[in-house]
């Protein structure tokens, strides 16, 4: 009896092993084949133009040089001009924080208002947020830049009568208008689907404390919202500033360029040689802050803030 | 004038009725709680007086003014919520003195009535904690004193003890009831559990379906309830209702009950009402609490009317301090309830006694009190 026992249980712990050993083998094959291209990337970037065009594709830089990164940043042709993507890259930062913090505040207020102030019809009016999310960026297209090209219009008589546009025909404007718009269905489904979970009985301490609509939302819901807020920063920030369709709409040409689209006529510039060691890292460089974005939001990822509000 | 007063309230959802016309009073330093099972309408009722809910139809007055349209903040209420509902991103401090803050008091007189507070609920050295540092029972007094410190004109309880465990609920319960005692404040207090409504209240309303089934003191609802669902819901264990009929033996009227495989037991009622007789032979609820149903020598020395009758008991639950016995009446599980020490075995028959001037009766039609 024990004997047979002991043999089944030893066979099973060896379909364990090597169910693991699968499992494992399989995940460490897809991640080399998913950081390959960083690799080639990161190396190239630091290689000098003639061992890139002598040597391995794989192989480690020789004698590392972070001479790629600077020209890129400061010297490199976009199109015409030659002084690197450095201005774009502020464009980008320009036009990206005031849209995720717009479209994250106006997110956090909907979703406020879509589960503690609920009114007539407010599943449609969520209904309706949450179609916004399946809308595609191209279908959007051509009635934006009508749009755009109206406030644009907007904007010259306002300065004409007032002295100021406000803003409105500024491309960067424009695309913080755009993403703003975009961004809100996604923003209240995030904080919509957090606040249902909001122990309610707060906002009606709140209430009975005195504390008017904005009171509650400031002092009571934002500072319990930490993890949310995290979650819809990084996932703004990222598809904002990874946004190459609407910046090369809008914002196509001219001095608001956005770093997508400058890093695409980095590399579409044919002047001479391919220079493939400061493409890459010109891609880098576009691509570093949302790592970053990652790499210091992703800290405050805290789960658990809201225990102790009820019974824990 | 009572000092706070409900009139004709109505509360409708759509077109579903939550509350039925609920005409309520309270004295001034009284303990209103309103009882009753889940979705009975008391935590909507409750909402109602607070602001959190709108009404449909009626008037709720504190202190002679009528409050129903104002909003929460200026009815000069204070509300204890059942998750406790403390704010998780300030201190038991902040907690505390956020509704004064909102009102705009001075930041002095706030440390000043913290204090204070604190003191009264003993929590001056969990100040600076944040509520997820606190235990259930801290946080509880926290709730309270958030409550306390706004020194209104009425608190409002809704089921507050739910979240704690059975020994803190009763420690706790204490702790209400010597701050009602000491602070003289009025309260309103919802709860599910019928000990917490028998032991805190002054004043007790039982609720159902959005209609109040009786109103009155706690003995009151104890001793004379007015209906078989009042008599059912309060006590613990329930009130014994059993099916018989009204019969005759010897020259006054008797209750008759049906008995397992035996022959029926008469007991005499010997001062019985002269309205009782209408119901001669006819099916009545004989409504005996387990207590009133003893053995002969636990019966109350100085009841008037005390029959015996020989009862197969089927389970005893020895319960430390008394012992339940289970016996059959009218097709229906009644209980008794012994002495701890009482020599009874499951399958004997036993003697025991009825305590009549205890029992009530009931008409099954309308499941209303005869008497």
């Amino acid at each position: 009896m024990s004997a047979i026992a002991s043999s089944s249980r030893q066979s099973g712990a060896s379909t364990k092993v090597l169910n693991r050993v699968v499992i494992y083998g399989l995940l460490a094959l897809f991640a080399l084949f998913y950081l390959m291209p960083l690799f080639v990337m990161l190396v190239t970037s630091f290689k000098t133009m003639d061992e890139i065009q002598n040597g391995n594709m794989l192989s480690l830089p020789k004698a590392p040089t972070f001479e790629p990164w600077l020209k890129a940043w400061g010297q490199t042709c976009v199109g015409l001009t030659c002084a690197g993507i450095k201005g774009y890259f502020w464009n980008s930062i320009k036009m990206v924080v005031p849209a995720v913090i717009i479209s994250t505040l106006l997110g956090a207020l909907n979703g406020y208002v879509l589960t503690k102030w609920r009114f007539r019809g407010h599943t449609l009016v969520f209904g309706l947020m949450l179609f916004a999310c399946f809308i595609p960026f191209q279908s959007v297209l051509l009635p934006m830049a009508t749009i755009l090209g109206s406030l644009g219009r907007f904007g010259v008589s306002l300065q004409n009568s007032i002295g100021t546009s406000l803003g409105l025909g500024n491309p960067t404007v424009n695309l913080i208008f755009v993403h703003v718009v975009y961004g809100i269905g996604f923003t209240t489904l995030f904080f919509r689907n957090y606040y249902e979970a909001f122990p309610t009985e707060l906002v009606k301490a709140a209430q009975v404390d005195g504390a008017s609509f904005f009171q509650i939302f400031r002092r009571i819901m934002l500072p319990n919202s930490m993890p949310i807020f995290v979650v819809t920063v990084i996932y703004q920030f990222t598809n904002i500033w990874n946004d190459f369709l609407f910046a090369s709409a809008y914002a196509g040409t001219g001095d608001a360029m956005p770093m997508t689209v400058a890093l695409n006529n980095v590399v579409n510039t044919s002047t001479g040689v391919v220079e493939y060691n400061v493409n890459m890292a010109a891609a880098m460089i576009a691509a570093l802050p949302t790592l970053l974005v990652y790499v210091l939001a992703g800290r405050y990822f805290v789960r658990g803030l809201m225990a102790g509000a009820v019974k824990g | 004038m009572a000092f706070l007063e409900i009139d004709g309230l109505r509360k409708r959802f759509g077109n579903v009725e939550i509350l039925k016309g609920i005409n309520l009073e309270l004295e001034k330093g009284g303990f209103l709680v309103l009882v009753g099972p889940s979705g009975c309408g008391k935590s909507t009722l409750l909402n109602t007086i607070a602001g959190l809910e709108t009404i449909t139809a009626g008037e709720i007055r504190v202190d002679g003014r009528a409050i129903n349209d104002l909003h929460p903040s200026k009815r000069d209420i204070a509300m204890v919520f059942q998750s406790y509902a403390l704010y998780p991103n300030m201190t038991v401090a902040g907690n505390i003195s956020f509704g004064m803050e909102m009102r705009g008091v001075p930041a002095d007189e706030r440390q000043k009535a913290i204090d204070k507070v604190a003191k009264v609920l003993q929590i001056g050295h969990l100040l600076q904690r944040k509520p997820s540092q606190l235990s259930g029972g801290q946080r509880q007094r926290v709730a309270m004193g958030r409550a306390l410190v706004r020194d209104p004109k009425l608190f409002l309880f809704d089921e507050p003890l739910s979240n704690l465990d059975a020994k803190l609920r009763v420690d706790m319960r204490i702790e209400i009831k010597r701050l009602h005692a000491t602070t003289g404040t009025t309260i309103v207090y919802v709860t599910h559990d019928q000990i917490e409504a028998m032991t805190l209240a002054t004043k007790i309303a039982v609720m159902r379906d959005g209609e109040v089934q009786q109103f009155g003191t706690p003995a009151e609802i104890y001793n004379n309830p007015s209906n078989m669902f009042v008599a059912d819901f309060m006590g613990s264990p329930a009130m014994n209702l059993i099916p018989a009929t009204v019969g005759v033996n010897g020259h006054g009227l008797a209750v008759v009950m049906q008995r397992e495989a035996r022959e029926p037991i008469s007991l005499p009622l010997a001062n019985a009402p002269a309205g009782l007789s209408e119901f001669k032979d006819k099916p009545v609820i004989f409504g005996v609490r387990p207590e009133a149903l003893t053995d002969p020598e636990g019966a109350e020395r100085n009841a008037s009317a005390i029959a015996t009758a020989n009862l197969h008991i089927e389970v005893v639950e020895p319960a430390g301090s008394d012992t339940f016995a289970v016996t059959n009446l009218g097709g229906k599980g009644v209980v008794a309830r012994l002495r701890a020490d009482a020599n009874i075995q499951p399958g004997s028959n036993t003697a025991l006694a009825f305590n009549l001037t205890k029992a009530v009766f009931f008409d099954p039609a309308t499941e209303k009190r005869i008497f």
